[in-house]
C-alpha cells in the first residue's frame, strides 16, 4: 500500500490545566479533502497547529510520505509543502495584494513587475479576480481570504490547511470557495479543511475525521455517512431543536425600543451607520442578519450607550435615552451581550460572582455596610449556575477557569437579569458548540414570550430564521429593508447581505 | 498542606537564605569572614530590644510606600513617584507641625498632620491620574519625574522658608515633643506610626477586594475595556486610583517626619520609594503580603547597618545595598519558578489522569 501524504501518530499536546489532543492519529493522501469536524475547543485548531509547526506535539509523531519529519516552525513546514490559512488573517493591510503575496520570499531589489505578472498568473490559474495592485486594507474579507490562498499558493503549497474558512464569508462566496476547493485537490492537492459546520463537510469533504473534547472519535468515509450521525459523534449526543412558540402577531403591543434615522461618521470619513430605523415591540426578537463588519457591532454599541450618535435619536419605552450614559441605560433596563466577550464582557481572573455584579456595582442592592454583601451576590450567582445550568465549581470560580460556551451563559444569565426591558444580543452563540447554542436559543426565546424586547445580531442565517421575528439585513452601515420572519429565503437573503438590491428592483 | 502555599514559603524562604549567602561570599571577597559576622548581626537583632525595635521602625514607611505602588497596580497603573509624594508629605508634615506645636493638642496635631499629608501626596498622585486619564500621558514617566520636581522643591523650601533659624544647615528645626507620634515600646524607637501601617494596609486591603469602589478599581486594571463597556468611567477610576496611591505614599512622610526625625533634612530617606516598589513586587502586590515583606527588608536593612558599625572588622556600609538587592533579586526568579512548578505540577496532572482513563 501506497503510504499517505502526510500522517500524524499518536499525537498528544498539554497545555496547563487541558488536555488540548490526545492520542490524534490520521492521515490525509494525495488529491483529497479531509474536513476536520468537532465543537469549539474539541482541539482542531490545536493539531493543526502542531502539523503547521506553531505548536510542538508533547508526544507522537508526523510522516511525510511514510518518512518521519520534524516540523518545528511554520518555516519547516512551509519547505514541506504545508500552508494554513488562519481563522485572522495575516495580512499587512497598508500594502498591496502583491506585496502582501511576496512577503518574506523575496530579496534583494524587487523586480515589482515579474511578480504581478506571476501573482496574475497564478490567479488566473484558479479563475480568481483579484486586483493586483490594490491596497488589501480596501478589499472585502472575501477577497482578502483569497489573497492569503494566492500566497499559499505562491509558496507552492500541496496541502492547504483552512481554519473556519467559511466563517466570514457569504453563502454565495463560501460557494466559490467550495469550488476553488475542488479544482484545487482535483490537481493532486489536498486539502484539511477546520469546521463545526455539518453542511459543508457533506458537500466538500471525501473524509471526515470528527474529534470531540481532544480525542479523535471518528474517521469516516463522507459517502458512508450522514449529518444526523456526524452531529451525534461530535456532540456525543442527539439535539432537540429549541422550539419557537408561534405566536399571533396580529396583536399588536407595545413598542419597547425605538431608533429614528440613526447616523453615525467621523469627520471627512464614508459613514458607519446611516439612516437606521427600526422599532423593537415587546415580546419581539428583531434580528439583524449580515456578513461581519458591515456595522453591527457599531450599531449595538451605539445603542447600549459605548459610542455616540452623530445625528438621531433613540429612545426605551418613549423616553429619549441618546444622551444618557452606559450606566444611566443599564439601570433603565438594558442588557448587552457584546461580541468580543473576553475583550468587552468578562473579566477573566475575577470570579464568577464578581462578573455576576460587573454591571451593576453601582447599585445598591450588592452594598452592605459600605461593603460588598457576598452572601447575597454568592446566592444571586449561584442561582445563575443552576438555572443556567453553568458547569462551573461554584460563584468563588475563576471566569478563565470555564469552557467559552459556559462562560457566555454566566454573561448571559446577567445581561438577561440586567436586561428587565431591552436585551441586546450581538453573536451570543458565536465559537460556541451545539449543545450550548441550543441552551443559549431556548433561554432567549423563553426572555421573549416573557414579554422582552430582543435585539438578536447574528451572522448565522439558521440562528436568524429560526429566533427572530422580523428581520434587518445590514450592508455597509445602511439596512437593505426589514422583512418579516416568513419573507425571506436563504437565497434571498444572501443577495441582500452581498449588497445587491431587492428582486423586482433591478 | 496546599501545595501552592507550600511553594510560596519553601521558594521565599531559599530566596532569602540564597541572597544572604551570596551576599557573604562578596564579603568573603573583601577577606571579611561572613559567618561570625552574620552570627553576631543576627544575635543583635535577636536579643536586642532596641534593635529588634528598628527593624519594625524602618518597615514603617517601606509599608506605605509599598502599598502606595501596589494599589496603583492593581488598577495596572504605575506609580513609580511614590518617593516624590512622600517628600510631598513630609514638607506638609514639618510646615503643619512647626505651625501647630505647642499650640493644639499633641492628638489634635497628628490627627491634622496625617490628614493632611494623605492629601499632599493625594493631590500629586491625582494630578498625574488626571494627566492620564485626559490626555493619555505615560504615567510612568510623568509619576518618575514628578519626583525630581517634589525633590527640587523641597529643597528651595529648605533653602528658604523651612530653613533652620540658625540659618546654617539646608535643614528645618526640630519639632517639639509635642508633634512627636507617641513611642509604641519603651526603650526602642518605635513608634504608634508602625500600627497606623498596619491598620492601614488592612484598610486597603478591604477596600480592593471588600469595596464595591475597589472592586471597580480592580476590574479596570484587569479589564478596563470591559468595564468601560459596563458602565464604570475607567478616566475617574484613574484619578482616584492614583489619589489613593499617592495619600498612602504622603502618609509615610507623616510617620518619618512627626515619628522618627522629628525634622526635615536633605535627602531625606531617599531610597523607600524604589525599595516599597521591590517590596510590592515580591508581595505580588497583595496588601497583608506588604506588612511582612516590608518588615523583611527592615530586617535586612537594620543586618546591614549593624555589620557596617561592627568593631574589628571593616565591612563597608553599602552591604546592605547589596543584600537587599541580591535578595529581591532571587524573590523575583522564585516567582517565576513557581509558576513554572505550577504548570508542570498541573501538566503531570493531566498526563497521569489521561493514562488512568
Amino acid at each position: 500500500m501506497e503510504a499517505p501524504y502526510f500522517e500524524l501518530r499518536n499525537v498528544s499536546k498539554y497545555f496547563a490545566r487541558v488536555v488540548a489532543n490526545k492520542d490524534i492519529s490520521f492521515s490525509i493522501g494525495h488529491g483529497e479533502v479531509v474536513a476536520l469536524l468537532g465543537e469549539n475547543g474539541a482541539g482542531k485548531s490545536t493539531v493543526m497547529k502542531i502539523l503547521y509547526g506553531l505548536y510542538k506535539a508533547d508526544e507522537g509523531q508526523i510522516f511525510m510520505e511514510g518518512k518521519e519529519q520534524k516540523i518545528n516552525s511554520p518555516k519547516d513546514a512551509m519547505a514541506l509543502g504545508i500552508s494554513m490559512i488562519q481563522q485572522h488573517f495575516s495580512l499587512v493591510p497598508a500594502h498591496t495584494v502583491t506585496e502582501n503575496i511576496i512577503l518574506g520570499n523575496v530579496h534583494g531589489k524587487i523586480d515589482y513587475e515579474a511578480c504581478k505578472k506571476t501573482v496574475k498568473n497564478l490567479a488566473q490559474q484558479y479563475g480568481f479576480d483579484i486586483p493586483v495592485d490594490a491596497k488589501v486594507s480596501d478589499l472585502a474579507v472575501g477577497v482578502q481570504q483569497k489573497v492569503e490562498i494566492l500566497k499559499a499558493l505562491y509558496l507552492d503549497a500541496k496541502l492547504l490547511i483552512m481554519d473556519e474558512p467559511t466563517a466570514v464569508l457569504t453563502p454565495q462566496e463560501s460557494e466559490k470557495l467550495m469550488e476553488f476547493v475542488k479544482n484545487y485537490t482535483k490537481k493532486g492537492n489536498s486539502v484539511i479543511f477546520i469546521t463545526h459546520k455539518l453542511k459543508e463537510v457533506m458537500e466538500v469533504a471525501d473524509r471526515i475525521v470528527v474529534m470531540r473534547n481532544g480525542i479523535l472519535c471518528g474517521n469516516l468515509n463522507s459517502k458512508e455517512t450522514n449529518e444526523i450521525e456526524l452531529a451525534r459523534k461530535m456532540i456525543g449526543k442527539d439535539i432537540v431543536p429549541a422550539e419557537r412558540k408561534k405566536e399571533d402577531t396580529k396583536q399588536e403591543k407595545e413598542v419597547k425600543l425605538k431608533v429614528n434615522r440613526i447616523l453615525v461618521q467621523k469627520k471627512g470619513e464614508l459613514p458607519i451607520l446611516h439612516d437606521i430605523s427600526f422599532d423593537i415591540k415587546a415580546g419581539e426578537i428583531f434580528g439583524i442578519a449580515g456578513v461581519s463588519g458591515n456595522g453591527q457591532d457599531e450599531l449595538c454599541e451605539v445603542i447600549s450607550g459605548a459610542r455616540k450618535v452623530t445625528e438621531g435619536e433613540i429612545l426605551l419605552n418613549d423616553e429619549d435615552i441618546t444622551k444618557l450614559s452606559i450606566q444611566e441605560r443599564i439601570e433603565k433596563g438594558m442588557g448587552y451581550v457584546p461580541v468580543d466577550r473576553h475583550r468587552d464582557a468578562m473579566i477573566m481572573n475575577m470570579t464568577l460572582s464578581e462578573n455576576m455584579m460587573l454591571k451593576t456595582s453601582f447599585n445598591k442592592k450588592w452594598k452592605k455596610h459600605g461593603l460588598i454583601d457576598k452572601t447575597k451576590l454568592d446566592a444571586y450567582t449561584k442561582k445563575a449556575i443552576e438555572d443556567y445550568m453553568i458547569k462551573a465549581p461554584g460563584p468563588d470560580a475563576e471566569a478563565k477557569g470555564l469552557s467559552g460556551g459556559n462562560q457566555q451563559k454566566v454573561i448571559l444569565a446577567r445581561e438577561v437579569d440586567n436586561g428587565k426591558e431591552l436585551l441586546i444580543l450581538n453573536q451570543p452563540t458565536r465559537g460556541l458548540d451545539l449543545g450550548a447554542i441550543n441552551n443559549i436559543h431556548t433561554a432567549v426565546l423563553e426572555e421573549r414570550n416573557k414579554g422582552k424586547s430582543v435585539l438578536l445580531v447574528s451572522t448565522e442565517l439558521t440562528e436568524i430564521f429560526d429566533l427572530c421575528d422580523r428581520i434587518a439585513v445590514i450592508y455597509k452601515g445602511g439596512f437593505m429593508g426589514i422583512y418579516n420572519h416568513d419573507e425571506l429565503t436563504t437565497g434571498k437573503i444572501g443577495l441582500l447581505m452581498a449588497g445587491y438590491v431587492r428582486e423586482g428592483e433591478v | 498542606m496546599n501545595a501552592k502555599i507550600r511553594d510560596m514559603i519553601v521558594t521565599n524562604f531559599l530566596a532569602i537564605a540564597a541572597g544572604l549567602i551570596l551576599s557573604g561570599l562578596m564579603l568573603l571577597l573583601l577577606k571579611i569572614n561572613p559567618i561570625p559576622v552574620f552570627k553576631e548581626a543576627l544575635t543583635t537583632i535577636i536579643t536586642d530590644k532596641y534593635t529588634l525595635g528598628d527593624v519594625f521602625l524602618k518597615a514603617t514607611p517601606l509599608i506605605f510606600t509599598a502599598l502606595s505602588f501596589a494599589f496603583a497596580f492593581k488598577a495596572n497603573l504605575f506609580n513609580i513617584g511614590a518617593q516624590g509624594q512622600f517628600y510631598m508629605g513630609s514638607i506638609v508634615a514639618i510646615a503643619v507641625s512647626l505651625q501647630l506645636q505647642g499650640k493644639v493638642p499633641t492628638i489634635v496635631l497628628l490627627m491634622i498632620v496625617f490628614a493632611l499629608t494623605m492629601v499632599a501626596g493625594g493631590l500629586i498622585g491625582a494630578f498625574i491620574g488626571f494627566l492620564k486619564a485626559h490626555y493619555n500621558a505615560n504615567e510612568f514617566l510623568v509619576s518618575m519625574m514628578s519626583t525630581y520636581v517634589v525633590l527640587a522643591l523641597m529643597n528651595y523650601l529648605l533653602r528658604t522658608f523651612l530653613k533652620e533659624s540658625k540659618g546654617e544647615y539646608p535643614q528645618t528645626d526640630a519639632l517639639t515633643r509635642d508633634a512627636w507620634i507617641p513611642n509604641l515600646l519603651d526603650g526602642t524607637r518605635l513608634h504608634v506610626g508602625f500600627i497606623v501601617a498596619i491598620l492601614v494596609a488592612i484598610g486597603v486591603w478591604i477596600l480592593l477586594y471588600k469595596t464595591p469602589l475597589g472592586y471597580r478599581i480592580r476590574a479596570v486594571g484587569s479589564n478596563a475595556s470591559a468595564a468601560e463597556m459596563s458602565g464604570i468611567p475607567s478616566k475617574k477610576i484613574y484619578i482616584i486610583t492614583f489619589f489613593i496611591s499617592g495619600a498612602l505614599a504622603g502618609m509615610a512622610g507623616f510617620t518619618e517626619v512627626n515619628g522618627v526625625q522629628h525634622m526635615l533634612i536633605q535627602d531625606f530617606n531617599s531610597g523607600i520609594g524604589s525599595a516599597g516598589l521591590g517590596i510590592a513586587i515580591l508581595a505580588n502586590a497583595n496588601p497583608i503580603g506588604i506588612i511582612f515583606a516590608s518588615i523583611l527588608f527592615g530586617a535586612l536593612n537594620v543586618i546591614g547597618n549593624l555589620m557596617g558599625r561592627m568593631p574589628g572588622v571593616n565591612v563597608p556600609a553599602s552591604i546592605v545595598d547589596l543584600m537587599q538587592g541580591f535578595v529581591m533579586i532571587f524573590v523575583i526568579v522564585s516567582y517565576f519558578f513557581r509558576s513554572y512548578l505550577e504548570n508542570r505540577r498541573e501538566k503531570l496532572k493531566l498526563q497521569k489522569k489521561a493514562v488512568g482513563e
